[in-house]
């Protein structure tokens, strides 16, 4: 009930569209990229999708991450701009159940997303690299794996930009806050193999270069703890403030 | 019976008193006019009876429940409308409603039935960010009457509304006992306008309870004390002023 209710807030705030936006931007990327200047890519040694994911992910996950941003901003702006959310507060369900379901609604958007975004550039890799031909299984599992471990390290900086959305009831500060963040890791080294586990961070991390250093499972393990750590932390501040008001 | 209790119930920010030591006592089927100047208290009480503040000292149970251990419980029998309408701008004045029936678990017509009662059914797929100041008040109070709750608690619901508003929704709240069986604790700043609607008030200022009673111990009490009993509403800002003067004008 609770992610249907949430999906009802959400109609008429223009996040799907700036989700769906998004996806078609960041997915646009590694098409122009290869319309434009083929050779550059098909002339590199190497698995084809894996050169890919190399040139363009950064900017895909970047442009992830501003939509999430935005998203989370959009979905508290809808709670706070007219009283929403204190009705919620005098009704009879769990506050914690509302973060919940939104981070459920932003987690299923964000797997769309990055499902979008390898599945072009995997068809980039199949169209452009002809030499590229791995079998059917092959190519499904590297699918899977690449889609589950880009939306896991993405996973833990939506659930973290929600907690920071529903702490500010001006829409302005917390869009702010995340802008801020996103620019932030540029000012730390970007081979720091813990900072590259913090939210925000994560996100640039690509399948390849974690299975080169022998990462996956530290990445995997850390971004699944994250989340829940994150979803508790926004309980006990949900719990200190209902104490303080 | 008293449906609500509080039993000194007190609530600061800092070296700020909100409310202090507040005994209320609220029967069964009655309208409740909680009444005083603003800042006496009347929001903040009411605000803890809904478990959107923490009081600091004392305790009240609502139905023979306590807060915070029956919050969900209290909650569900509880039909509120705080300071000011709250909704959801992006969603009609139907959909608003609907998510309330959605959480409140009831008929799909009583949605139906609450935009009828406040009068705003041919206004039910307007945007309620477009809607009037009077018409967002009236989704409020639809909000808090979907479902016929047994506790009414109004904040100032005539806030905003035309002349004849106010004299629908007033007439809505004096007849809601009768109507539906239910409680209504009701809170405003005139004294003439609870005359009108209430069984029982209670005058607070600066968070302390001045007096609890019917009309008629009022205007009982009043003339004993020597204030002016012919205009309740002169009665009323005696009682206010002399307390002020006792206090010496401290909070």
């Amino acid at each position: 009930m609770t992610l249907r209710l949430e999906m009802t807030k959400l109609k008429r705030t223009g996040y799907l569209p700036a989700f769906l936006g998004g996806a078609v931007l960041a997915s646009a990327f590694p098409l122009i990229n290869m319309l434009v200047r083929p050779e550059t890519f098909t002339s590199m040694p190497g698995d084809p999708f894996d050169i890919l994911m190399d040139a363009n992910w950064q900017m895909m996950a970047m442009l992830n991450i501003l939509v999430s941003i935005c998203g989370a901003c959009m979905m508290y702006h809808a709670e706070y701009a007219d009283n929403g959310a204190q009705k919620m507060d005098v009704l009879p369900i769990h506050p914690g159940s509302i973060f919940l379901g939104k981070s459920v609604i932003a987690g299923l958007i964000l797997a769309m997303m990055t499902a979008m975004e390898i599945l072009v550039l995997t068809g980039c890799a199949l169209h452009w690299f002809t030499a590229y031909e791995p079998d059917a299984a092959e190519l499904l599992e590297n699918l899977l794996k690449n889609i589950l471990f880009q939306w896991t390290a993405a996973l833990p900086t939506v659930v973290l930009m929600l907690a920071i959305a529903s702490a500010c009831k001006n829409m302005w500060v917390s869009l702010g806050v995340g802008v801020i963040l996103v620019f932030t890791i540029f000012i730390f080294p970007q081979d720091n193999p813990v900072l590259s586990l913090f939210p925000f961070s994560s996100p640039y991390q690509t399948l390849a270069t974690a299975a080169e250093n022998d990462r996956v499972l530290l990445f995997l393990g850390v971004c699944a703890a994250e989340v829940p750590a994150f979803i508790v932390l926004e309980l006990i501040y949900q719990k200190i403030r209902r104490c303080t008001e | 019976m008293n449906i609500i209790e509080t039993k000194n119930l007190t609530k600061t920010y800092g070296d700020f008193t909100a409310v202090s030591h507040l005994n209320l006592h609220i029967r069964k089927g009655s309208v409740y006019g909680f009444l005083g100047p603003n800042g006496a208290g009347k929001s903040t009480t009411m605000k803890m009876f809904l478990g959107l503040t923490r009081p600091t000292e004392g305790s009240f149970r609502i139905d023979g429940k306590a807060y915070p251990s029956d919050r969900v419980s209290i909650l569900k029998e509880v039909g509120s409308f705080i300071e000011a309408p709250a909704f959801y701008g992006n969603l009609t004045g139907e959909e608003n409603l609907e998510i309330i029936r959605q959480i409140l678990g009831l008929p799909k017509s009583s949605v139906r039935d609450a935009l009828e009662l406040v009068g705003l059914s041919q206004f039910r797929k307007r945007l309620a960010k477009k809607y009037s100041l009077g018409m967002k008040q009236r989704l409020g109070l639809a909000g808090a009457l979907i479902g016929r709750p047994p506790i009414l608690i109004l904040d100032e619901p005539t806030n905003g509304l035309d002349p004849v508003g106010i004299h629908e929704i007033r007439t809505l709240i004096k007849s809601l006992p009768q109507q539906f069986d239910c409680t209504v604790l009701v809170s405003s700043h005139l004294l003439s306008e609870v005359e009108l609607m209430a069984d029982d008030i209670g005058i607070l200022n600066h968070g302390r309870l001045l007096f609890e009673g019917t009309m008629e111990d009022l205007r009982a009490g009043a003339h004993e004390a020597g204030f002016p009993t012919d205009n309740l509403e002169d009665t009323f800002l005696a009682m206010i002023d002399e307390d002020n003067r006792k206090r010496g004008g401290k909070r």
